[in-house]
């Protein structure tokens, strides 16, 4: 819930000039805000201060755990579907999230961990998913579209699912990772996992996004 | 009281200007968790174990606890020292003046945004990218492009060019500036490699 003037006056310009402004704030789960609930309830009042002071036109959220430094644990998802979903039934809103994994490109890991935040931005009312910024995005080119392209499959199965059916998906899918975190693979890099001239991936990439669609079956998403 | 009009950029200086002075470790350290605990009393918030709530009530509580935060607590800028307060009206009014959808792109590969409802069966908008990670210059062009020719994806989201012409893109230095104007050129040039130069990035 803090803004510096560099911000203030980026939003200045973009605002005079009638640019469309996506206003970016990750509430930190971990920190000094508290718990869950108190950091759902700063996310829930920094998204609305982003379009009822700062003329944002669609706000993009990323709650991320101050330990793993990713968005995709299972207290930043909680916090994540809370917050919008209280937006989402008293407010028409624009509201996005980003996407910060773990484990890096050509992993299951990576994939499953993408998967299971697009689910719930999706069942929870988002509009726009963002990402993703795959080995927490602070691995020079380990990112690729690949995990967009898992981000849109999930998306796309969950729509119109019901929240029980939903929360029982993720339960199944975040246990398939969560234990791994402490030695998550830091994948592959764009280059080393694409044919860089041609822009395809590479036969092993195709197998793990395969293998991923596999597990994502076994916990009743449907394809 | 009825807001005489919704609060702009403009308006939060003039306010940060006038605003109640106190140290950043105040904010961080009493002010944010003492009114952040005091909002989950005060509305009875507690998650339980599921990911996604399925108690409607439960999300108005949130709702509400959110928007007494924010008239509580208001919002610090970090260079004056400052809060600023916003009254509960010109919040619902800031929330009515937002846009209920936006056109992202132009041309055929343009896409729309607009406002879901629950787990609608509308798919959201997916944006593709490296969301800010840091990415070499050569092979930038060819990563975005990875994104752009996805049919999932409907827009983009750029990374971070670590160099420009060979050089480190510093923060707060011109270098930084040339990265940002080479980012928006290269992801275009990307978008049109992939046959949608008309996406929004």
């Amino acid at each position: 819930m803090k803004i510096d003037m560099s911000g203030l006056n980026m939003i200045a310009g973009w605002h005079a000039s009638g640019d469309i402004i996506m206003m970016e704030q990750m509430p930190i789960f971990g920190g000094y805000i508290g718990g869950v609930e108190e950091t759902a309830i700063c996310d829930v009042a920094t998204m609305i201060a982003s379009f009822a002071i700062f003329n944002s036109d669609i706000h993009l959220d990323g709650p991320i755990h101050i330990r793993w430094g990713t968005t995709t644990t299972r207290e930043p998802l909680q916090i994540a579907a809370h917050a919008a979903v209280a937006l989402d039934l008293n407010t028409d809103l624009l509201l996005a999230n980003q996407y910060y994994t773990l484990a890096g490109p050509c992993t299951e890991m990576c994939l499953l961990e993408t998967a299971a935040q697009a689910i719930t931005d999706t069942a929870s009312g988002r509009e726009l998913l963002s990402g993703s910024a795959a080995a927490k995005g602070v691995s020079q080119d380990r990112t690729t579209g690949m995990e967009a392209r898992i981000m849109g499959e999930a998306a796309s199965a969950t729509c119109g699912m019901s929240i029980p059916e939903v929360n029982e998906i993720l339960d199944k899918l975040i246990s398939r990772y969560e234990s791994k975190f402490i030695d998550a693979p830091i994948g592959k890099r764009f280059q080393d996992c694409y044919d860089v001239d041609d822009v395809t991936p590479s036969d092993e990439y195709l197998q793990v996004y395969d293998d991923a669609l596999n597990v994502l079956s076994d916990c009743g998403l449907g394809f | 009281m009825v807001a005489r009009r919704y609060v702009d950029v403009f308006e939060a200086y003039d306010r940060f200007v006038e605003g109640v002075k106190m140290s950043e470790s105040d904010w961080d350290y009493h002010v944010i968790p003492g009114n952040a605990a005091m909002m989950k009393e005060r509305y009875d918030i507690n998650f339980g174990s599921d990911i996604i709530p399925d108690d409607p009530d439960l999300a108005d509580r949130l709702f509400l606890a959110g928007v007494d935060m924010l008239l509580t607590t208001g919002i610090y800028n970090t260079d004056l020292g400052r809060a600023m307060m916003i009254d509960e009206d010109e919040i619902y009014e800031g929330i009515k003046m937002a846009p209920k959808k936006l056109t992202l792109g132009h041309g055929k590969d343009k896409c729309k945004c607009k406002a879901r409802r629950g787990n609608s069966t509308r798919k959201p908008v997916i944006q593709g990218g490296p969301t800010g990670a840091p990415v070499s210059e050569d092979v930038f062009t060819a990563m975005i492009e990875s994104y752009a020719q996805e049919p999932m994806v409907d827009t983009i989201v750029s990374g971070v060019l670590n160099t420009v012409n060979g050089h480190p893109a510093t923060t707060n230095s011109p270098w930084e500036i040339k990265a940002t104007m080479a980012e928006i050129r290269l992801v275009r040039e990307a978008t049109t490699m992939a046959g949608r130069p008309g996406m929004g990035i």
